[in-house]
């Protein structure tokens, strides 16, 4: 009987052991069907602060940054008659620009749609987001600024992409319409014109506690690019030439404001290129890089890019035979190539070496492919000479127009720019054509001369005259078609692909 | 098989008549009866149960396996021990009964797990597939994976050759381009578990369940099929058993490239006719003749492992225990690759009482992978399709030492000898796991389980990578990674089942109520550009080049479902079940996904016509329906995110980040739904000697959980989009062709068919371009995802020769080039040009033995695939990085006298072409084994098995590359995962031919 009982309690004990534990295991349920979404993300919302503000705009300018730092960004512009690339090596979607016969499925073509897209997207989304932010009664002077520096980079992303490819979607939205469908170029140059309109009234005179140079965007920044977006609106495709005025107006608008801008020439145009002259007062607006800090923030198109194989160089970016054989003699031309080079007997392939691209002798590391090289987007220089050309093609030529062409004369000459000089300054002729020649070669291997040439529609009148023999035959010949035809590229096969309303 | 029959007839008729005899005796007196319980080598067994059968009378034999039982002469004695088959004996007129039990061998077969309870094999509705011990004991397995190779029908597994590579294992098909559609895994009804890191001698069976009535059960996670896996439980007397094996792997092909003398004076002649120096002088190139460089010798070695399991088990009625250990080291076939796991089990269960049972199973391991080429920088494809395509005119290291990064002719990227060389990546992972299994029988009929499992899996990475010299300027291409990701689980089962029969109706209801939740927090750090030689001294003074992270997830589920199991006397089975799951991972409203199916199965056995049959012995039709789910997406996959990456500096020196947006939430997100039909014949010939076992299936997943980037933008967002079917059919031949004394044969065949087909996309859409990239540095797609094709089909142009003499061409080409198909606007047309998922998997798996030698031969085949040989492409050169041609001289290139249709050499070439789509179909010998056992050679010693065993011996395959089974990862699996780009060889790691010599003891 007590053996029992024992046996009993022991089966007592068990079953009040096991139940407790069922009930603890049965009941309680220790799982969470709703986990925290901010412990471990900070999801976008609307801002709450100028500092969460602060912040998406630095991922914006982190998009341009990632887009700006590789060759890839300018890859059009190897159209034009002052760039080209190696022959063979990697560089195929360089040499498909280059010899005018770009497909759709050209890489550098894609990365670049897309890069646009991503600062115009973030940009979007930023300004929506935004919307709430001025009731919050934070610091409006700052709000109105970091507003206008968006509208200022929506403006450039799109102004990029509408030079290459002519007609390009206007996404407006956060999320961009699927299957949003392209814009007319009028309505293209419309919006940007738009978005550089806001960025002005909202940018100040000078962007607080940056850099020289516009490294963040002031008022001058703004309508110098306007100008510039109107010298394209006046010429090709649309021709609207009552543009002219506009463009010569904006132009004289940042040259009488400079020096409440802080824009101006330098005195002596090969310092520009040095590095220690990344931050200067004639670019309007800067694209600033850090060489040391790794990959995801150094400039990656200088030096070795610009470099033969003969100096172990990544062989991306030559100076084309024929424009440096024709390239006036002087200063100027000492400042854009790497005469020091015997360029003639290279071995790997015989092509000019730009000084802007592999840096002055000596200036950068030898064999650095990461640089902390500043990227000009746009000179004061270029205001100037877009002054002079728009003032000439609108018919109201003034003094100042001839100064504005004179200045940018006399340093190329290796003279002082603001003191007049018989010998090189001109007053009469065709100003507008004078100062068309003078920016083939004030900005050569700037990337900017390919649009000037299609918004002229020069390019089969100087894509002959780079093919015509020489000393040196140019090794990737002419393969597309010159005509106007050809003077866009293709949107992207693979975002036709996403959204076939991108066809047409 | 006339002789079987007749062994059987002979064996069979004598102990027919014996129970008939037995039978026949009508005593009642109550006796004490004595006896002895022996297992079938006459060793006693203590602990055995003796019952009188429909009594509570019973006893237990003592240590010699004696015992004494009161019963009476019509009385019949039920005999039963833990790992033995019962044994019933009428006691008739003895007053001494010798019992012997045979080991159990039929158990795993006779009794499968099925999820949440066991059935017997013939009760089943659903199709399962069964892999036992016995199936894959005879092949020197590593890893788990390589035991469910060919042996379950319906299941692919593609190897990966880099040691310790993850293995990808199929079970019919792929459903999910975006979610992950590896099958779950569940070990001794824990969820979870990982094939790779499991000793393959811990499993005891392993079940495979592939149609929906099967898996509706596993709900949310079942729709990729689960892996039922059970491991070892020891039984009788102690055992130990001990193996050890060890391989020499080798490459197994070669592929042909030009030799550097010849590299080096066609590069000559390439100079001097562009109107160039010559690079190479007479000097230079005799010096190469003498003493060429081969890269892809240099990449590969002659590699060893060794793998040593021990075990010890045994039990009795009160305890069984299994103890193992198991270490394995495993060179690579590329240099310094390795990979290395120490594994440890303890299960141990005890009957506390009569209903009381408690189970601690505990599992510890720690896998060290060294240099898995996967991890190297893979954007211009791997270190092997480096190494065949670097310049073979430069050494490794100059005379100084000095190493040498980069050429400026053939590849340019780094030397991949160098880099390995100089790298050392490390993932170590360590997992425990330990559950408890607590069994309680309230009832006779009623019975409560509850598991409890916790898991802990801490992964640490210290990646040291370096591809060019720090003497470099802007030396960059140092990377230094450091991370670990710990991730933590629980759940918690309670399974209630009733099991009782009314006359011929018996009933099996199971409920279940089951919650798991995981959290997985990773934290690392990030550098490059350093200088100094190793991982530790590399913590950069340059802090702005410092990366940190942290990150991490929290996911949960919480589960109901129930389960009725009917039968008819045996014929006529039904089953119904319903699984209702709450996950995390989706809103509130879209939470909550409810899993019914319903199986029916008849067997014929009762029928006279099979009763009467000396042929067909077990004839059962079987159908199911049912619907499960996927949910294998990220935790966070339905919130907004932002990333960090937005990097810019405005002062030149300070890097600052900012965020963007990177993820779009979406609140409607929900399964991944896969409703699936089922017909299966089972028949048995033979008394079950033979068996086969055919299965139709058509499988329709739907809301296809795909990560897409929003149209215009890079923001991820997750959708449920599309349909995928598969439809097939899985066919498995099993029997023992003879079996006598001396000699056995027994052989498996297991076949599969496979259609996969993507049936529909988001509206209006025909096909999504896939996300792994070409290696020529543009960004095109490999793989596209298109209405009508399979998943994962790949894309690129129509190759059509080459361009003749005479022919017009158009601008930049010239007769040789390669021809493709173009539209009016000359561009090529790019479309679908070949898929890589196999239709058609089969496998042989046969033993023979003759006294005590043992010989084992495995094959395995698949069929109607394509690879995508990118390799192949890059040797051709032409095309980005691949800036020279290292096709062997004389390969059948164009020339002017010879106009063949495979391009000139140095011609312009396109890697997006048909031109490198090949047939993969192929037939490997997977293992070749010879053993032999020795008996009482040693005291104390059972067996001594010595052996010898080559896998991978031949390989018959049209294909060019190494190996057309083994497919390159992607490079980024984060949008597409690698089911969609299966078949793309970008230089994946090929499959080592392996010479393993082991010895087995058992003790």
């Amino acid at each position: 009987m007590k053996k029992h009982m024992k046996i009993f309690k022991e089966k007592r004990n068990t079953i009040v052991l096991v139940s407790a534990v069922f009930s603890i295991l049965i009941f309680n349920s220790c799982v969470n069907l709703d986990p925290d979404p901010v412990e471990f993300d900070l999801p976008p919302g609307t801002y709450g602060s100028v500092g969460d503000l602060d912040n998406a705009i630095i991922g914006v300018y982190g998009q341009l940054t990632n887009a700006a730092k590789w060759t890839t960004f300018h890859a059009p512009s190897w159209a034009g008659d002052d760039i080209t690339t190696h022959r063979e090596s990697n560089k195929a979607d360089f040499r498909e620009f280059d010899q005018r016969n770009v497909a759709s499925a050209n890489g550098r073509l894609l990365n670049n749609w897309d890069a646009v897209f991503n600062i115009v997207n973030t940009a979007n989304s930023i300004l929506e987001r935004s919307e709430g932010l001025v009731d919050l009664g934070v610091d409006p002077e700052k709000v109105n600024r970091l507003i206008g520096e968006v509208y200022f980079l929506r403006g450039l992303a799109f102004f990029h992409a509408a030079r290459v490819h002519g007609k390009i979607p206007l996404p407006l939205t956060r999320l961009p319409d699927p299957n949003i469908g392209l814009s007319e170029v009028s309505e293209v140059f419309a919006q940007i014109e738009a978005d550089f309109l806001e960025a002005e009234s909202r940018l100040p005179d000078v962007y607080p506690g940056v850099m020289p140079g516009a490294v963040r965007p002031n008022k001058g920044s703004a309508q110098s690019l306007l100008s510039r977006l109107y010298m394209h609106w006046a010429g090709f495709p649309l021709k609207d030439t009552s543009k002219y005025t506009d463009a010569a107006n904006k132009a004289k608008e940042v040259i009488d404001n400079s020096g409440a801008y802080s824009f101006g020439l330098m005195d002596d145009l090969e310092d520009l290129w040095k590095l220690e002259n990344r931050f200067n007062n004639e670019s309007v607006f800067t694209m600033s890089y850090c060489g040391d800090c790794g990959f995801a923030t150094a400039n990656l198109k200088n030096s070795i890019l610009g470099l033969p194989g003969d100096f172990d160089g990544w062989q991306e970016t030559f100076a084309e035979v024929r424009f440096f054989e024709d390239f006036p003699e002087g200063a100027r031309k000492e400042a854009t190539y790497r005469t020091d080079l015997d360029w003639e007997n290279f071995v790997d392939q015989k092509n000019p070496v730009f000084k802007k691209v592999a840096g002055p002798e000596g200036d950068l590391p030898s064999g650095a492919f990461m640089t902390g090289r500043s990227d000009f987007y746009m000179r004061y220089a270029e205001v100037l000479l877009i002054y002079a050309e728009a003032s000439g093609r609108s018919g109201n030529v003034t003094p100042e127009s001839w100064e504005a062409l004179n200045k940018i004369r006399r340093r190329a000459s290796g003279l002082p720019y603001d003191t007049p000089d018989a010998g090189v300054d001109i007053t009469t002729g065709d100003i507008a054509e004078l100062a068309f020649e003078e920016r083939k070669w004030e900005f050569a291997g700037e990337y900017l001369r390919w649009f000037d040439l299609v918004r002229m529609e020069r390019v089969e009148e100087a894509l002959t005259r780079r093919d015509e023999p020489g000393i040196i035959n140019e090794s990737n010949a002419i393969i597309g078609s010159l005509g106007t035809d050809n003077y866009f590229s293709p949107i992207p096969a693979a975002a036709i692909e996403a959204n076939p309303n991108l066809a047409n | 098989m006339k002789k079987k029959l007749f062994e059987f007839l002979t064996k069979g008729i004598p102990f027919g008549m014996f129970l008939l005899l037995l039978g026949l005796q009508q005593v009642h007196a109550q006796n004490t009866i004595s006896g002895t319980v022996v297992d079938n080598e006459s060793v006693p067994i203590p602990g055995a149960n003796i019952v009188v059968k429909g009594t509570t009378n019973g006893v237990v034999s003592d240590f010699d396996g004696n015992f004494t039982i009161n019963a009476s002469s019509d009385d019949v004695l039920v005999i039963s021990y833990i790992g033995f088959t019962k044994k019933e004996v009428t006691v008739g007129s003895q007053s001494t009964i010798a019992v012997q039990l045979d080991p159990d061998v039929e158990e795993l077969d006779a009794v499968v797990v099925i999820g949440y309870g066991t059935a017997k094999k013939s009760d089943l509705t659903g199709a399962i597939s069964s892999v036992s011990t016995k199936s894959f004991e005879n092949q020197p397995v590593t890893r788990v994976e390589e035991a469910l190779q060919g042996r379950a029908a319906g299941v692919t597994v593609a190897k990966g050759g880099a040691p310790g590579a993850g293995y990808k294992v199929r079970i019919r098909g792929v459903n999910s381009v975006t979610g992950n559609n590896d099958p779950l895994v569940v070990v001794d009804g824990v969820f979870g578990g990982d094939l790779r890191t499991i000793n393959p001698n811990d499993i005891s069976s392993m079940q495979v369940l592939k149609d929906a009535s099967a898996l509706a059960i596993y709900g949310s996670r079942g729709s990729n099929g689960v892996i039922l896996v059970t491991t070892k439980k020891g039984a009788g007397k102690a055992k130990v058993s001990l193996e050890h094996f060890f391989t020499i792997s080798q490459l197994a092909n070669e592929i042909s490239t030009i030799g550097s003398a010849d590299f080096a004076r066609t590069k000559n002649t390439n100079l001097i006719a562009g109107g160039a120096a010559a690079r190479y002088s007479d000097n230079d190139i005799t010096a190469l003749e003498n003493n060429p460089f081969d890269y892809e010798d240099m990449l590969f070695q002659t590699a060893i492992g060794n793998n040593t399991q021990l075990s010890i088990s045994g039990g009795d009625n009160k305890i069984r225990y299994f103890v193992s250990g198991n270490y394995a080291n495993q060179e690579g076939t590329v240099i310094t690759t390795n990979y290395e796991r120490y594994a440890l089990r303890s299960n141990i269960s005890a009957n506390i009482t009569d209903k009381l049972k408690v189970g601690f199973n505990m599992y510890g391991s720690r896998e060290t992978q060294v240099n898995n080429p996967d991890n190297f920088n893979r954007f211009k494809g791997s270190v092997i399709l480096k190494a065949l395509t670097w310049d073979p005119t430069l050494p490794v290291q100059d005379e100084s030492g000095e190493y040498i990064t980069r050429s400026d002719i053939a590849n340019n990227n780094f030397n991949p000898i160098a880099t390995l060389k100089r790298s050392n990546r490390e993932r170590a992972a360590d997992r425990f796991n330990a559950n408890i299994d607590i069994g309680y029988d309230i009832t006779n009929n009623l019975k409560y389980q509850l598991i409890v499992g916790v898991g802990t899996i801490s992964q640490n990475i210290e990646s040291f990578i370096r591809e060019d010299n720090p003497s470099d300027a802007n030396a960059n291409h140092t990377q230094i990674n450091f991370s670990n990701a710990k991730t933590t689980n629980h759940q918690i089962s309670n399974i209630l089942n009733w099991n009782k029969s009314f006359n011929k109706h018996n009933f099996d209801v199971t409920a279940v109520y089951e919650f798991q939740g995981s959290r997985v927090l990773t934290n690392g750090y990030n550098t490059a550009g350093t200088s100094t030689l190793n991982f530790y001294t590399s913590d950069n003074e340059d802090i702005s080049r410092e990366d940190f992270f942290n990150r991490g997830s929290n996911s949960a589920i919480k589960s109901y479902l129930g389960r009725v199991q009917y039968n008819l006397d045996n014929s006529l089975y039904l089953t119904g079940s319903l699984r209702v799951d709450e996950s995390s991972r989706f809103s509130k409203e879209n939470r909550t996904g409810y899993f019914p199916s319903a199986a029916l199965a008849y067997s014929f056995n009762k029928l006279k016509f099979i009763e009467d049959s000396n042929v067909l012995s077990n004839l059962k039709f079987r159908a199911g329906w049912g619907q499960v789910g996927n949910e294998n997406i990220n935790a966070t996959a339905r919130f907004d995110r932002t990333s960090p990456n937005g990097r810019t500096v405005f002062d030149g020196e300070n890097v600052l980040i900012g965020l963007v947006d990177s993820q779009e939430g979406n609140p409607d997100l929900t399964w991944e739904t896969t409703t699936q039909v089922n017909v299966g014949l089972d028949a048995g010939f033979f008394s079950g000697k033979l068996t086969a076992s055919i299965d139709y299936f058509h499988k329709t997943t739907e809301d296809l959980l795909l990560r897409t980037v929003l149209p215009g933008t890079t923001i991820n967002q997750f959708q449920n989009v599309g349909e995928v079917v598969n439809k097939g059919v899985d066919f498995s031949l099993s029997g023992s062709i003879i079996e006598n004394d001396n000699l056995t044969w027994d052989a498996t065949f297991t076949l599969s068919h496979l259609d996969n087909e993507v049936t529909k996309l988001t509206e209006g859409r025909e096909q999504i371009l896939g996300s792994i990239n070409s290696i020529d540095g543009t960004s095109n797609p490999l793989n596209v995802i298109k209405v009508g094709e399979p998943l994962g089909s790949f894309f690129g142009g129509t190759y059509m020769g080459t361009w003749k003499e005479g022919e017009t061409f158009p601008e930049g080409v010239q007769a040789g080039d390669a021809k493709h198909l173009v539209d009016e606007e000359g561009n090529n047309v790019l479309g679908v040009i070949g898929n890589g998922l196999p239709t058609l998997t089969w496998g042989l798996n046969t033993t023979v033995t003759y006294k005590n030698w043992l010989l084992n031969a495995f094959v395995n085949a698949a069929s109607g695939f394509d690879v995508y040989n990118q390799l192949a492409g890059a040797i051709n050169g032409g095309t980005g990085d691949y800036r020279d041609d290292l096709s062997p001289l004389n390969a059948g290139q164009w020339t002017p006298q010879n106009q063949t249709e495979r391009p000139r050499r140095g011609a312009p070439n396109n890697l997006l072409s048909s031109r490198y789509i090949e047939d993969g179909s192929f037939i490997r010998l997977s293992n070749l084994k010879l053993g032999y056992s020795f008996e009482d050679l040693i005291s104390g010693v059972n067996t001594l098995q010595l052996y010898v065993s080559g896998q991978n011996l031949f390989l018959i395959t049209d294909y060019s590359g190494y190996d057309p089974e083994v497919s390159s990862t992607p490079v980024n699996s984060n949008n597409n995962n690698v089911d969609a780009g299966v078949g793309i060889d970008k230089g994946a790691y090929p499959n080592p031919r392996t010479i393993a010599l082991g010895v087995k003891i058992d003790f």
